[in-house]
């Protein structure tokens, strides 16, 4: 069959060559269009910062269009960006705080995602950390103070991350219920505690009048690193990346959350314990999360206030989509986009355009990643 | 005014923004797309509404605006979930941000600006009824055109043949192709119908609500439609029972505060999500059974042992 084919071919007189040209016929050039168009490079390192880098690119130029119709020179602007984001130490440090939380929150995404789970309530695991973290410290009331302090504020921060995830893991397995449509529902009913917390019961009398708790004492506070804004937070969530890297890589658990992940009828025949695995999973998802919040309160805001990690659950979930659920990935995503959140503070002193904005260009960013540089899902 | 009254007006008042996303994500999630943009939906409707009625002074004007906007919004998530092949949970969110940060980009000039809103209108008759006069039909133009559309669509969904082929695409698309009928253009009318519809509500919380647009103005009302729409199996009559639920929550910590009760505003805020958890454990099984089949695959709903 095929020589006929090649056979009909050569009697047209075209060289096979020219139909990948697309010089011969419509209905080829097509074929041909179409394969450089499904074409995508390979998975790996490489060929990964390729893609992020055209979509970026893509996401940037479209950016531009939009400030152009808002009156602001786009060049300028993204000059602007950079010069204050990337050459001075203060927002550079910046973005490494701001990222702190946000690589907790994204591996409490990436280690249910393992096992084919869908996590959409960090924020919620956020929210409950800092408020398990807070608690302690109201608790302790000075009695203890700096390292005690912390680790007891700490665990109770994991217990609670946990608990919130842990409750979501629990309908799922008990009563059928999807955790995605749980942990979405369970972050509004997470800062509906917190409120009720700060605007009553955890007020801070003395206060500015501001909805918010006391500040933490300056001993139960986390040791900065040299004399930047960088705190230990930031140190302990690299850790997480390195420990949930390595656990993936070399632990039986991280092997079975994967055969889980694949195929859960699979693993069940094969013997494994498919609901422990699921709630362990959920478990150390939300106990990352927790700490997370942990970090962002003893770290950075020593306080809860009503704007509390706001939106950070969402960003971090995108985050860990961005990376493919890979724990170094995560970590370099949410740097990325904690990056680009605080170059929106440029936006906003340079160019007198909202901060919010910047969202724009975060989404344009995940758009192009999402929809044009990755594999497509089947199904789904 | 009673506090009962004056709760069940405001319930009405405060959930129509929701009612209306919610309506939108049930068409949209009956073709087996989950749109977690909602609440970009509703902040575009938001915005163009209100701006359009601004500029022209025609509010009605500002409702066309808002829903076309939504709309867009919408097309862009039908785009990436239909035609990239991308998750619809992430994309969802993707298109969130972006409807957060269009709106607050192109919003700024509008923060101050002054629009012909939507005012109350009471119904001749009706609104002498007592009790169901001033809860029902002392609203605006808007809410009365809620409740032309939850019957319009149960009817919609249920019973024409538009609807069977809508809730076809969501539950056994494979059928359709069998029977001769293309897919992917009912599920891009779905849910570009449903960001209108989403865009119409957040058209409804800027030029009747608050009267005024500001920065991310929905907080949260796009996700609690979502969770509506979940609560009521995406049928038109119960998203309207559980939007006016939500509505009436919001209504009542103010009502009682008036009246020198100290309730926690946020204690009540949390009662709609919890029973809406209640209800997915009372009722999980029969909720799942509802889950249109396209749907669950995003879910992954099958219950794991």
């Amino acid at each position: 069959m095929s020589t006929d084919v090649s056979g009909s071919r050569s009697s047209t007189a075209t060289p096979p060559a020219a139909d990948d040209d697309g010089g011969a016929s419509p209905a080829a050039a097509r074929a041909a269009q179409r394969r450089v168009l499904r074409w995508r490079p390979d998975n790996g390192f490489a060929a990964a910062a390729l893609r992020l880098l055209v979509a970026l690119g893509g996401a940037m130029g479209l950016f531009a269009v939009l400030m152009l119709i808002k009156g602001v020179n786009p060049l300028a602007a993204y000059r602007d960006m950079f010069t204050s984001t990337f050459t001075s130490s203060t927002s550079l440090a910046g973005i490494a705080v701001r990222a702190t939380p946000l690589i907790l929150a994204g591996l409490a995404v990436a280690v249910p995602a393992r096992a084919g789970l869908i996590n959409v309530g960090g924020e919620g695991q956020l929210i409950m950390g800092g408020v398990a973290a807070m608690g302690m410290s109201l608790l302790l009331d000075g009695a203890v103070n700096g390292p005690v302090a912390l680790v007891l504020m700490a665990v109770a921060a994991g217990i609670a991350g946990a608990l919130w995830s842990g409750l979501a893991a629990i309908l799922r397995l008990k009563g059928g219920i999807s955790e995605s449509v749980t942990t979405l529902l369970l972050n509004y009913v997470a800062l509906d505690i917190m409120y009720f917390l700060i605007y009553e019961r955890w007020k801070d009398r003395e206060g500015s009048g501001q909805p918010a708790t006391r500040a933490l004492d300056k001993a139960d506070r986390l040791p900065l690193l040299g004399d930047t804004r960088l705190h230990l937070g930031l140190l302990l969530s690299v850790i997480a990346v390195v420990a949930v890297y390595l656990v993936f890589r070399t632990t039986s658990w991280g092997f079975r959350l994967r055969v889980v992940g694949g195929n859960p009828e699979a693993a069940r025949r094969a013997g494994l314990k498919v609901g422990v695995l699921l709630l362990t999973a959920m478990l150390v998802g939300g106990a990352l999360a927790g700490l997370g919040g942990f970090t962002q309160l003893a770290g950075a805001e020593f306080k809860l206030r009503s704007g509390f990690v706001l939106g950070y659950g969402y960003v971090a979930y995108l985050a860990s989509w961005l990376a493919g659920h890979k724990p170094i990935g995560v970590m370099l995503s949410c740097l990325l986009l904690s990056g680009i959140v605080i170059g929106g503070d440029s936006l906003q002193l340079d160019s007198g355009l909202p901060a919010a904005g910047v969202n724009v260009l975060m989404a344009l960013l995940l758009l192009g990643v999402f929809g044009f540089a990755t594999k497509r899902e089947a199904a789904r | 005014m009673t506090i009962v009254t004056e709760v069940f007006t405001g319930g009405i008042r405060g959930g129509t923004s929701i009612l209306y996303a919610a309506l939108g994500e049930s068409v949209s999630e009956r073709a087996g797309v989950v749109n977690l943009g909602t609440e970009g939906s509703m902040l575009a409707g938001a915005l163009a509404g209100y701006a359009v009625a601004a500029e022209t002074g025609h509010p009605w004007l500002g409702a066309f605006a808002g829903a076309v906007a939504g709309g867009l919004l919408a097309l862009v998530h039908a785009y990436m979930v239909l035609s990239r092949g991308a998750n619809q949970l992430a994309s969802g969110l993707v298109v969130l941000f972006l409807g957060l940060g269009l709106t607050s980009l192109f919003g700024v000039t509008y923060v101050q600006a002054v629009a012909p809103t939507f005012s109350p209108v009471a119904i001749p008759g009706l609104s002498a009824i007592p009790f169901i006069g001033p809860v029902f039909f002392e609203q605006d133009p808007l809410v009365y055109l809620s409740y032309a559309l939850v019957p319009l669509l149960s009817w919609f969904l249920f019973r024409s043949r538009w609807g069977v082929l809508l809730r076809a695409s969501g539950e056994r698309s494979e059928v359709l192709v069998a029977h001769g009928h293309r897919v992917r253009p009912i599920q891009y009318a779905a849910v570009v119908g449903g960001g209108m519809l989403a865009g119409l509500g957040g058209v409804h919380l800027s030029t009747a609500y608050t009267k005024a647009w500001f920065e991310n103005m929905a907080v949260g009302r796009g996700f609690v439609a979502v969770a509506v729409v979940m609560f009521a199996s995406r049928r038109p009559i119960r998203v309207a029972g559980g939007a006016y639920l939500f509505g009436a929550a919001l209504a009542l910590s103010p009502a009682l505060q008036a009246r020198g009760f100290g309730i926690n505003q946020f204690a009540l805020d949390a009662v709609p999500y919890v029973v809406t958890l209640v209800v997915l454990i009372v009722f999980g099984r029969r909720q799942l059974r509802d889950v249109p089949e396209g749907l669950s695959k995003v879910f992954d709903a099958q219950p794991t042992r």
